[in-house]
C-alpha cells in the first residue's frame, strides 16, 4: 500500500511539473515573478486555455481508450473506432461548407459535439440487441459507420472547390491553438462527467473483461454496465473531439502504456490512462509550439511521434502485454 | 506485305501527325485559374475550351465546360475536347498528368511562373507559344510599369510589418516563397511571418503579441464575392488580439483575392497592398 501512496504522489508530481512547463516554457520562456502586460495576456488567455484543454482531450481519450478496450475486450479498440469523431468530423466540415453560424462562435464545436453524440447514439443502436450492447456489434457498427461518415466527409471536401474549405479543415486534424476559455466549462462538464461514471464502474468493468457470465455471477449486470460506460465514453470523446478536433494515438495506445506499469486493474488503470493522456498531450503541444517558432506543428503529430517509439520500445522489453 | 505496310503508315500518320506550326491555336484548355486569366488577358477569352472547376474569373470563364480540378482533372474530357493545346503550371497541376497528355500526343504549354519577378516572363512566353506574341509584350510592358511605379515611390517612414492572414481559425498566415511574400517586400514592406519554414504556416498567437505586426491585412474567402464570412470567422482572433495597438488602431484590413493567384490582378493586388500600408 505504501507503494501505491508513493507512486500516486509521484504520478501527481509529474503530472504539475508537465502543467507548469508548459504555462512557463514554449516559444519564449515566461518568469510568473516579472510579467509586462503583453506576457500576462500570452500566460492567462493563449496558454493557460490551452494547457487546459490539452488537459481535457488527452484525459477523455486515456479514459475512453482504456474503458473502451474492457469493454470491447479488444486491445485495438480506441475512442475513435466507434465512428464518434467522422461523425463529428462530418458534422463540422458540413457546417464550414453551409457556412452556418447557428451557434455564433461556437457554432464549429457544438455541431462536431451534435455529430458525435448523433453517431454515439447510432452505433448503440446498432449494437443493441436482446435487451442490451453487444461488444462485437458494436464495434462492427462503429466500423461501418466511421467508414461511411469518412467517405461522406471525403465527398463534400472533393466536391469543393475552395482552398479555404481545406484550410478549415485543418480544424478537424486536431488543431489546440485556437482554444480560448469561453467553451470550457461545456467540455469540463462531459469529460469529468464521463470521467466519474467509468472511475465509478471500474471494478464492474474488471468484470466484463473476464466475460458476461463471470460479471453475472459478481453481481453485475453486463448488460446495464456496458450501457453506462458506453454513454459514458461517447461523452468524453465528442467532447474531446468538439474541443480540438482528432488527436490520434491517445486512445489507442496510452491505455497499452499504462497497463505496462500498473496491469490491467481499472481501478487504476482507468485514472492513470487518463493522467498519462492529458501529460502527453500538453506536452505533445508544447514541443508543437516550441519547437519552430513562429510556426506550430499540429499536437497530434507530435503524440504519435513520441509516444509510438515509446511504446514499441515498452512492448520489446516488458514480456507481458496483458490485456 | 503490302498491307502490313499501309496499316503500319496509316498508324504512322495518326500517331506522329506533322507538327503544324498554326500561329495561334484554336481549341485551348486551361488547367490552372491564374493560367486562364491569362488567357483572357491575351484576348484568347473565345478560343478557351475548357477550364478547371477553380476557374471563376473573368466571370466569362465560368461559361466554359468544366474539366475537373487542377490537380485531378479528367483526363477524358480534356481528351474529348480536342484541345490544339493544353495550358498548365507547375504551380499546382500534376506533372505526371501532362506527360500522360504529351503521350496522347496533346500539345501542352506549362508555365513555370511561380513568383511575382518571373510574371513578366510568364507572359511573353506564353503569349509567344500561343502565337499572340505582341499583345503579350504589350500586357508584359505594362505590367513591368505598373511595378516600377510602386517600388519607386518608396513609403515614408521605417518598413511596416505586416501579417498576411490567409484563414483565421487556426490561424495561417502568407509566408516565404509565396505571391503574397513578394507583393509585401515590392509594397515596401517586411512580411512578419516571411522567416517561417513553410509556404503557408499555421501562425502562433504568441508570436504575434511577442511581435506584433503594424498592419493585419486578411484576404477573403474564395467562396464569397465579399469578405463577410471571412470578417465572422477573424472576429473571434482579433478579439484575442484587441490589446495590440494594430487592432485598437484600426489597423486591419480586408482585401481582394487578387494577390491568390500570379496572373494579370496580381499587379491590382500589389496596388491595393501598398494602398492599405498608406492608409
Amino acid at each position: 500500500m505504501n507503494s501505491m501512496k508513493t507512486g500516486i504522489f509521484f504520478i501527481i508530481l509529474v503530472f504539475s511539473a508537465v502543467l507548469a512547463a508548459s504555462l512557463f516554457l514554449g516559444p519564449s520562456v515566461i518568469n510568473p515573478f516579472a510579467m509586462d502586460g503583453t506576457t500576462k495576456v500570452i500566460l492567462f488567455s493563449i496558454r493557460a486555455p490551452r494547457v487546459v484543454v490539452a488537459v481535457l482531450m488527452g484525459t477523455a481519450l486515456g479514459a475512453s481508450g482504456a474503458v473502451l478496450q474492457g469493454i470491447l475486450r479488444n486491445p485495438l479498440a480506441d475512442p475513435y473506432i466507434l465512428g464518434i469523431s467522422s461523425g463529428a468530423a462530418l458534422a463540422a466540415a458540413s457546417g464550414i461548407v453551409l457556412g452556418l453560424s447557428v451557434f455564433g462562435t461556437f457554432t464549429i464545436p457544438v455541431l462536431a459535439f451534435i455529430g458525435a453524440i448523433v453517431t454515439g447514439g447510432i452505433v448503440g443502436i446498432l449494437g443493441w440487441r436482446r435487451g442490451g450492447l453487444w461488444p462485437e456489434r458494436l464495434l462492427l457498427a462503429g466500423v461501418g459507420l466511421s467508414f461511411l461518415f469518412s467517405a461522406l466527409l471525403m465527398l463534400l471536401l472533393s466536391l469543393s472547390t475552395t482552398e479555404g474549405l481545406r484550410r478549415a479543415t485543418l480544424w478537424i486534424f486536431g488543431d489546440l491553438s485556437m482554444s480560448d476559455w469561453s467553451i470550457m466549462p461545456y467540455g469540463l462538464l462531459f469529460v469529468a462527467g464521463g470521467l466519474a461514471v467509468s472511475l465509478w464502474r471500474a471494478k464492474a468493468l474488471n468484470a466484463l473483461i473476464l466475460g458476461d457470465e463471470l460479471t453475472h455471477s459478481l453481481g453485475f449486470s453486463p448488460h446495464r454496465e456496458r450501457f453506462l460506460l458506453f454513454v459514458a465514453v461517447g461523452l468524453m470523446t465528442a467532447a474531446s473531439v468538439a474541443l480540438g478536433g482528432m488527436i490520434g494515438f491517445i486512445g489507442l495506445l496510452v491505455p497499452h502504456i499504462a497497463r505496462f506499469f500498473l496491469g490491467s486493474d481499472n481501478r487504476f488503470l482507468v485514472p492513470a490512462s487518463a493522467v498519462l493522456g492529458g501529460a502527453l498531450l500538453c506536452v505533445a503541444d508544447l514541443i508543437g509550439r516550441s519547437l519552430i517558432p513562429p510556426m506550430e506543428l499540429p499536437a497530434g503529430i507530435i503524440t504519435a511521434i513520441i509516444g509510438a517509439p515509446y511504446f514499441l520500445y515498452l512492448l520489446r522489453k516488458k514480456n507481458v502485454l496483458s490485456f | 506485305m503490302f498491307k502490313w505496310s499501309v496499316t503500319a503508315m496509316i498508324i504512322f500518320i495518326f500517331l506522329f501527325p506533322v507538327p503544324c506550326r498554326a500561329k495561334t491555336p484554336e481549341r485551348i484548355i486551361s488547367l490552372a485559374p491564374n493560367m486562364t486569366e491569362m488567357l483572357f488577358a491575351l484576348g484568347l477569352g473565345d478560343r478557351v475550351v475548357g477550364v478547371t472547376s477553380f476557374c471563376d474569373y473573368p466571370p466569362e470563364a465560368r461559361k466554359k465546360p468544366r474539366v475537373g480540378g487542377m490537380s485531378n482533372p479528367s483526363l477524358e474530357a480534356v481528351v474529348s475536347l480536342k484541345p490544339d493545346i493544353v495550358v498548365m503550371t507547375t504551380d499546382g497541376n500534376q506533372k505526371a498528368f501532362e506527360e500522360r497528355l504529351r503521350s496522347l500526343h496533346l500539345k501542352t504549354y506549362v508555365s513555370r511562373a511561380r513568383r511575382i519577378r518571373d510574371l513578366a516572363k510568364g507572359i511573353r512566353d506564353l503569349g509567344a507559344a500561343l502565337g499572340v506574341r505582341e499583345k503579350a509584350d504589350r500586357l508584359a510592358a505594362d505590367y513591368k510599369a505598373r511595378l516600377e511605379r510602386i517600388e519607386a515611390l518608396k513609403p515614408a517612414g521605417p518598413k511596416k510589418k505586416v501579417l498576411f492572414i490567409v484563414w483565421p481559425d487556426p490561424l495561417i498566415a502568407a509566408g516565404p516563397g509565396t505571391v503574397i511574400d513578394d507583393a509585401i517586400k515590392i509594397a515596401g514592406g517586411i512580411n512578419l511571418a516571411g522567416r517561417s519554414i513553410a509556404e503557408y504556416p499555421k501562425y502562433s498567437l504568441e508570436a504575434i503579441l511577442r511581435d506584433p505586426p503594424d498592419l493585419i491585412v486578411i484576404g477573403p474567402d474564395m467562396r464569397e464575392q465579399d469578405s463577410g464570412s471571412i470578417r465572422k470567422l477573424a472576429r473571434g482572433l482579433l478579439s484575442r488580439l484587441r490589446t495590440l495597438p494594430v487592432v485598437k488602431n484600426h489597423k486591419v484590413f480586408y482585401v481582394s483575392d487578387d494577390l491568390y493567384r500570379l496572373g494579370p490582378r496580381t499587379i491590382r493586388g500589389i496596388e491595393e497592398l501598398r494602398r492599405v500600408m498608406d492608409e
